[in-house]
């Protein structure tokens, strides 16, 4: 990748190691000091305009190279994504509104953005419209110059935190369900907008319902052209076509085992450690899956196909690795600091990666992409 | 990071099967069969045409990359030629071709091979060969016999990460067409009325297979650019590769026959053949446990180099 990438990855890892604690596991837990230390560790970045790199200079990025990108990518999930819930508005709100935004719109949520203070959330999937996003039913319906929705958004993360929503609701019935659906960028605040959280076994603050009603929305807060809000999401998904880079910490996490169990790894059952070892060839497959999509996201040719095989490859790679690296643990008897910590990062990798195979979009999705573009005349 | 072969290998690749294919194509094992003894003369003599004992892949990046294409094209017709194995041999011994062999039952498919080989092992020692008949026809015995060794040297470590690789790429030319007439077959055959590619349970099977085959190509890639810039810890990524390309194989196949039901283990199909020819370099010199074994034992606690691991 290069010195360019090698000396960013340094930096990261540095600014990591003194801005965020060595037991961090993520902004998502019952204690609200990781939600400050991931705000904290945001404005860091974003004071060397590290946050939104791949932004250009005058909105505070640095016009990142992919490969730079990507770096960033796997340091950030590596260690547990020590910017909590701002690479969504890093990664994809914020792009989107640099694309189709107005001068306004763009002036108002930018510098919010790219100085980590602003918190975004998703409102796409509702109760009847998951994988099919485009059956979606929240309506926004005309009164006066503005709009009046109501319905229910779920799944929603980080919407108990969020002060903006990006949201997509039904203006208009068309001849195909993808028409007629316009985005709307609705502060949180608004009246008649309840957040319900939902407990599971992932943390607290991934997994809402979001209820509207009768929220008022104006003009200004529609991003793009009214009714067409459909084409816009397709490019929003483009944005993460690579997706989360969960390679880097089941590679970390692999590579951090034999140390953990220091003495202990010798008798560890061969069977195991073949396991283990097996799991780093396929992390190795993942990462280089992931490049290739990169690198062809670099020559404007990547196919929807591409990025599927990646992410089918990727989210298998987070179960299996899960499962290899919990039996690994499960074997600690000595419960140093360092091991301690191991365990911890193990079953914490372990709860998130059964939801890999279902968050932003599911394998089953991923294998109809990849087939269509298998099946597909050449 | 681009690990895409040059144009000039490429270029290679395919011309290699274009003459592949205007020589007999699929033909040229089903000829061999039944004439063994010819097909030294016949697909030699074809190779040596495209210039293929020339290259010296130890040597010259550019020839190396030539080298992995050129494997590739003759997996995809499974060219029942030991080229891979040719094309690995030692530059530091007089012999035609390096074939990697384990301990406990050297064997390799160069049965009725006038050429001089040479064997390595895991462990870098190297021998002389005289290749034993095969026990049974080249029907079963797909040209494998067992191989005597006579010890030269302990020398051949920095040799075994190229001879590892190589039939790692001729592997993945078979994934290739074996994809290729998968898709095929599925989009064609007909079943309730409609090709059986319109139903999800066809097509899930096709995407796992196509996965391994994407994977596989990448690892292949990252194996030989390891060797190209000459990585100490080359050997260990070729063993990598090769865990993944056996893993990737069994996939493939299992969803290509499966796919074409009865009709896939029938001599009219290429798969069949293609199937069937693909063992020997899934089982020699070492199947996936003990592959994986071998990984495991030289990475020690290391693991592989990467982002994280490895010393990285």
């Amino acid at each position: 990748m290069g010195e360019e990438v090698a000396a960013l990855r340094r930096e990261l890892r540095g600014l990591i190691a003194d801005h965020v604690p060595a037991d961090f596991l993520g902004a998502f837990t019952d204690d609200p000091a990781d939600l400050a230390t991931a705000q904290a560790f945001c404005r860091t970045l974003a004071e060397r305009g590290l946050l939104c790199m791949a932004w250009p200079t005058e909105w505070g990025g640095r016009d990142a190279s992919l490969w730079e990108q990507t770096a960033l990518r796997e340091e950030m999930w590596a260690h547990h994504e020590p910017r909590g819930a701002q690479y969504m508005g890093v990664n994809w709100v914020g792009p989107t509104i640099l694309r189709h935004g107005t001068p306004a719109q763009q002036q108002l949520h930018l510098p919010t953005i790219s100085s980590g203070a602003a918190i975004w959330c998703q409102g796409f999937s509702e109760p009847d419209s998951g994988s099919d996003l485009a059956s979606l039913r929240m309506a926004a319906v005309r009164d006066g110059d503005g709009w009046r929705v109501t319905g229910q958004k779920i799944w929603t993360s980080y919407a108990t935190m969020a002060q903006w929503c990006f949201l997509l609701a039904r203006t208009s019935t068309g001849e195909r369900k993808q028409q007629g659906l316009t985005i709307f960028l609705v502060p949180m605040s608004r009246e008649g907008i309840e957040v319900r959280p939902i407990a599971n076994m992932l943390g607290p603050h991934h997994l809402n319902e979001v209820f509207f009603d009768d929220v008022w929305v104006t003009p200004d807060e529609v991003l793009g052209r009214l009714d067409e809000g459909w084409s816009v999401v397709q490019e929003v998904l483009a944005f993460e076509r690579v997706g989360i880079a969960r390679y880097a910490r089941c590679e970390r996490l692999l590579a951090w085992a034999p140390g953990a169990l220091g003495d202990e790894w010798d008798s560890v059952p061969a069977e195991l450690r073949s396991r283990w070892a097996r799991m780093l060839v396929h992390a190795r497959r993942a990462r280089l899956l992931a490049y290739r999509v990169v690198d062809l996201q670099g020559q404007g040719r990547v196919r929807p196909g591409d990025a599927a095989a990646y992410r089918i490859a990727v989210t298998r790679l987070d179960q299996e690795s899960a499962s290899v690296l919990m039996e690994i643990a499960g074997r600690l008897r000595g419960r140093d600091e360092n091991a301690r910590r191991f365990v911890r990062a193990v079953e914490d990798h372990w709860r998130y990666a059964q939801a890999s195979t279902v968050a932003s979009g599911s394998i089953e999705m991923q294998r109809i992409l990849l087939s269509r573009s298998l099946l597909a005349a050449p | 990071m681009n690990l895409d072969l040059g144009p000039e290998a490429l270029e290679y690749g395919a011309t290699a099967r274009r003459a592949l294919e205007a020589a007999g194509g699929d033909e040229l094992l089903r000829t061999a069969e039944r004439e063994p003894e010819r097909r030294d003369d016949v697909i030699g003599s074809l190779l040596a045409a495209l210039g293929a004992w020339e290259l010296t892949p130890r040597e010259h990046p550019e020839e190396l990359e030539a080298a992995a294409a050129l494997c590739r094209s003759a997996g995809s017709v499974a060219l029942p030629y030991p080229v891979a194995e040719r094309l690995s041999r030692s530059s530091d011994l007089d012999a035609d071709g390096l074939i990697v062999v384990s301990d406990a039952n050297p064997a390799a498919p160069i049965a009725g091979s006038a050429l001089r080989w040479t064997a390595l092992d895991a462990e870098g020692r190297r021998s002389a060969v005289t290749a034993c008949v095969p026990t049974g026809p080249a029907r079963t015995s797909s040209f494998v016999g067992r191989l005597e060794l006579e010890p030269l040297d302990d020398r051949g470590a920095g040799d075994l990460a190229l001879a590892v690789v190589l039939p790692c790429w001729t592997l993945l030319g078979m994934l290739d067409r074996a994809l290729e007439l998968v898709r095929a077959y599925v989009l064609d055959r007909q079943q309730f009325g409609q090709p059986i590619a319109a139903f999800q349970g066809v097509q899930f099977q096709l995407t796992d297979a196509e996965v391994e085959r994407a994977g596989l190509e990448e690892l292949a890639k990252y194996a030989l650019w390891s060797i190209e810039v000459g990585r100490p810890e080359a050997a260990d990524d070729a063993l990598a590769l090769r865990l993944a390309a056996i893993e990737a194989a069994d996939i493939v196949f299992r969803v290509a026959h499966q796919l074409h039901g009865a009709i896939g283990f029938c001599d009219e199909t290429t798969l069949s053949w293609l199937s069937r020819y693909s063992g020997p370099l899934r089982r020699l010199p070492f199947g996936p446990a003990e592959t994986g074994d071998l990984l495991m034992r030289r990475l020690g606690r290391s693991g592989l180099v990467g982002i994280f691991g490895g010393g990285s």
